[in-house]
């Protein structure tokens, strides 16, 4: 090993080529520093689970049959609004966008029960002291003919699906 | 070193690296892309496109609280497709799940529509398996140690070649559909009413219990064996008993392949309570003994008293009885010979036997079968037309025949059916015991039986000089030792005490200090000596044998002992005449009811 520290260091002074030294000591650093990026996006990554134990996020509500025109359906357990006006149906968030408690709907849109936020019909703050507007999820006709929502996408306000 | 470290942590690196790779590029994200890329072929407008644009893969799954725990099934998440009525000609695992109509999945202005929504559903309710799995093997549950693979699909490595084949079949999930549907005339759960007939028809209740149908205690309680066990494993136990587990008592019942499907299934459907099952309904049950299923799954046979022998035999024959007793060239290896029935038995304790096995032998373990009292009419008539072969004049021939079953074929009394018995076989090789007793009485035991044993009286078939040719082949070839003149003891001719309840009393004071070590407190033979003791202390309470006894026997027993067992003799520590009059007034007392002859009257 002395031998060996002896020879590499006599030739580290030559600057045109890597010496063995240099070489080794890079692939060392590029090794320990690769693991160790890696191991810390992966820790990242880890940090947002891939799936909880909770109800779906993306889910099927039924057939557009079961919503009536201009009819809006809470559905308490999904946490949703499905507003259907003529041909066209949305699904709005009815979590309130101040502390989460479930809205209630009222004759002026939704009302929440908690600290008395008001929102109207679209899911715009009218009132207490919710900071956003109630977000609109991505709704789609499925394959099979039924309603999905998908409530980890969020669309504008007011764009509707047209059946 | 430099070099072994450089190559130590490229190494690390290449590790960390693959695990990276697995943990992003799983083979479920690869079916989610290519559904979505054939999807967006499919796609007839734009939107659907641009949704189909957005969507990423990720893992999909279904909560379903309604059916017993919560199940978390991510089966979508490779079968993503399941429900999407485009992908129907695809390849699994982007496969749409077919319609049924058996299922009651319809059709309505030409779609299908589901009966059993995924969403509502889930998967693994039907289908078993793993359902938070998200690779193939393991939500599969071809892992060996998942105890539920997906039924009737998935075998796995360690299962029986021989058998792995005949349990693949989506009949297997009908036990399953029968955790909601209940009702033994659906159509959809024909296997599972099938086994519940079997299940009465070849007598597995009279060992088994399954809550709300049957209460037998000599094998272990079915009630929730499907959540217990394996298709593989269930399958086996009925198969071959003895395979799985060497010391099973369990018989060999040679069902077909079909009946054995239809216990599996029947059998994997038990798994302690129903989803369909409400409290209420659970209760009725446990009042009714689940009375109106029962009555339901048993079809009485209609005796014809005309044709009794004929419908009796094959009752008999069918109805497993073979799976235990010897009749002819069946042979169960647990029970006695049947051949001779007529000759040992009458049809007074037959049919008492039926009706309650240990109404006529008070330790027999046969169960109490449930049949009507016409069919165990009809079995009793042909059993006692069963006469045998006439028996050979040899000893060694008449021992082989008739004797080596319960004694053994070295007389030691281990038989092939012996520790089915109880009291066990006598021990022929035990001179002490052979000897001490005068050759009448072994002579009476061959041709008059035991009484309250399973030695049967053999008088119908042996005569005098075969009794005693069979008792000197013994003597010569198991006993081994010359008999010799028996000393007669000095005992009382009759009780000297007189029969009250004092005496009694007293007697039971002393049975407790001096005899309930081995023959129990209760006098049943089963003090806690008992175990270790072969011959088994006597039963005292078998009243059949202590009544069949005179007073001198009981004293000659208690006061000279009994040679060849555990028994000593009392005269020696210090019991007097008296003392042993009292023990046998004591004796006497807990006999005095008489038992047996309640169902004979019925036959007459």
């Amino acid at each position: 090993m002395a031998v060996n520290l002896k020879r590499s260091s006599g030739e580290d002074s030559d600057g045109g080529k890597t010496s063995r030294r240099r070489m080794l000591g890079w692939l060392t650093g590029v090794g320990l520093f690769g693991s160790a990026g890696l191991s810390a996006v992966s820790n990242f990554v880890f940090i947002k689970p891939r799936a909880t134990y909770g109800q779906p996020q993306r889910f099927s509500v039924g057939k557009p049959e079961d919503f009536p025109e201009g009819t809006r359906s809470v559905l308490g357990a999904r946490g949703i609004c499905i507003v259907r006006e003529g041909t066209k149906l949305a699904a709005i968030s009815t979590t309130c966008t101040h502390l989460g408690c479930t809205v209630a709907s009222a004759e002026t849109g939704f009302a929440c029960p908690c600290h008395g936020s008001r929102f109207d019909p679209d899911g715009n703050v009218t009132g207490g002291p919710a900071p956003r507007p109630l977000p609109w999820f991505q709704v789609t006709l499925a394959p099979n003919g039924e309603i999905e929502v998908d409530k980890d996408i969020e669309i504008t306000p007011g764009s509707y699906l047209t059946l | 070193m430099r070099l072994a470290l450089a190559i130590g942590t490229f190494f690390i690196l290449v590790i960390h690296g693959i695990v990276f790779y697995n943990q992003f590029g799983h083979p479920w994200e690869r079916n989610q892309n290519t559904y979505f890329d054939q999807a967006k072929v499919l796609a007839k407008t734009d939107t659907e496109k641009a949704a189909l644009a957005a969507r990423r893969p990720r893992i999909e799954q279904i909560v379903v609280s309604n059916f017993g725990e919560t199940r978390v099934d991510r089966c979508t998440t490779c079968h993503i497709a399941a429900d999407d009525p485009r992908f129907s000609s695809h390849a699994e695992p982007v496969k749409t799940h077919p319609y049924s109509a058996t299922l009651g999945d319809y059709q309505k202005d030409g779609k299908w529509e589901r009966r059993h929504k995924f969403a509502e559903f889930g998967c693994t309710v039907c289908h078993d398996g793993q359902g938070r799995g998200l690779d193939a093997e393991y939500s599969h549950g071809r892992d060996e140690y998942w105890p539920d693979p997906l039924l009737g699909f998935t075998t796995q490595e360690n299962w029986r070649k021989d058998f792995a084949p005949k349990l693949k079949g989506k009949e297997y999930m009908e036990a399953n559909c029968a955790q909601c549907h209940t009702d033994t005339a659906f159509a959809g759960t024909a296997l599972v009413t099938r086994g519940r007939v079997l299940f009465f028809a070849t007598n597995c209740y009279g060992c088994h219990r399954i809550e709300g149908l049957s209460d037998g205690t000599i094998g272990p309680d079915l009630s929730d064996v499907g959540r217990k066990w394996k298709l593989d494993y269930l399958w086996g136990r009925i198969a071959d008993p003895k395979s799985i587990l060497a010391t099973s008592i369990m018989p060999k019942f040679n069902l077909k392949d079909e009946d054995i499907k239809a216990l599996v299934v029947f059998l994997k459907s038990r798994k302690g309570r129903n989803f369909a099952e409400t409290e209420i309904q659970r209760f009725k049950v446990k009042l009714t003994g689940g009375a109106e299923l029962v009555q339901a799954t048993i079809k009485p046979v209609q005796i014809n008293p005309k044709e009794m022998v004929k419908q009796g035999e094959k009752l008999v024959l069918d109805r497993a009885c073979t799976a235990c007793h010897k009749l002819g060239e069946r042979d169960g290896g647990i029970a006695p010979d049947l051949s001779q029935e007529g000759l040992i038995k009458d049809s007074e304790w037959i049919y008492d036997h039926f009706k309650n096995p240990k109404s006529t032998m008070p330790d027999s373990i046969m169960p109490a079968f449930r049949f009507t009292d016409d069919e165990f009419k009809a079995m009793t008539a042909y059993l006692v037309t069963l006469k045998g072969v006439t028996a050979p004049p040899a000893g060694e021939a008449i021992y082989k025949n008739y004797c080596l079953r319960c004694h053994g074929e070295k007389g030691d009394g281990h038989g092939p059916i012996a520790e089915h018995l109880d009291p066990y076989p006598r021990d022929l090789t035990k001179a002490g015991f052979m000897n001490s007793k005068p050759e009448a009485r072994l002579v009476n035991s061959v041709r008059n039986g035991v009484a309250g044993t399973s030695m049967p009286a053999w008088g119908k078939l042996l005569n005098e000089e075969q009794a005693k040719a069979v008792l000197s082949y013994v003597q010569s070839s198991f006993t081994k030792e010359p008999r010799r003149e028996v000393k007669p003891h000095a005992i009382p001719e009759k009780n000297p005490v007189a029969t009250s309840k004092e005496s009694a009393d007293r007697g039971e004071a002393l049975f407790v200090n001096r005899c309930a070590g081995c023959h129990g407190k209760k006098g049943d033979g089963k003090g806690p000596n008992s175990l270790d003791i072969l011959p088994k202390p006597r039963n005292l309470r078998n009243s059949f044998f202590v009544n069949s006894v005179d007073d001198k026997r009981l004293f000659d027993s208690i006061e000279y002992g009994v040679q060849g067992t555990a028994m000593p003799s009392w005269i020696d520590y210090g019991l007097t005449h008296n003392d042993v009059g009292d023990l046998v007034n004591f004796i006497r007392s807990i006999n005095q009811k008489p038992k047996g002859g309640q169902h004979a009257a019925a036959i007459q």
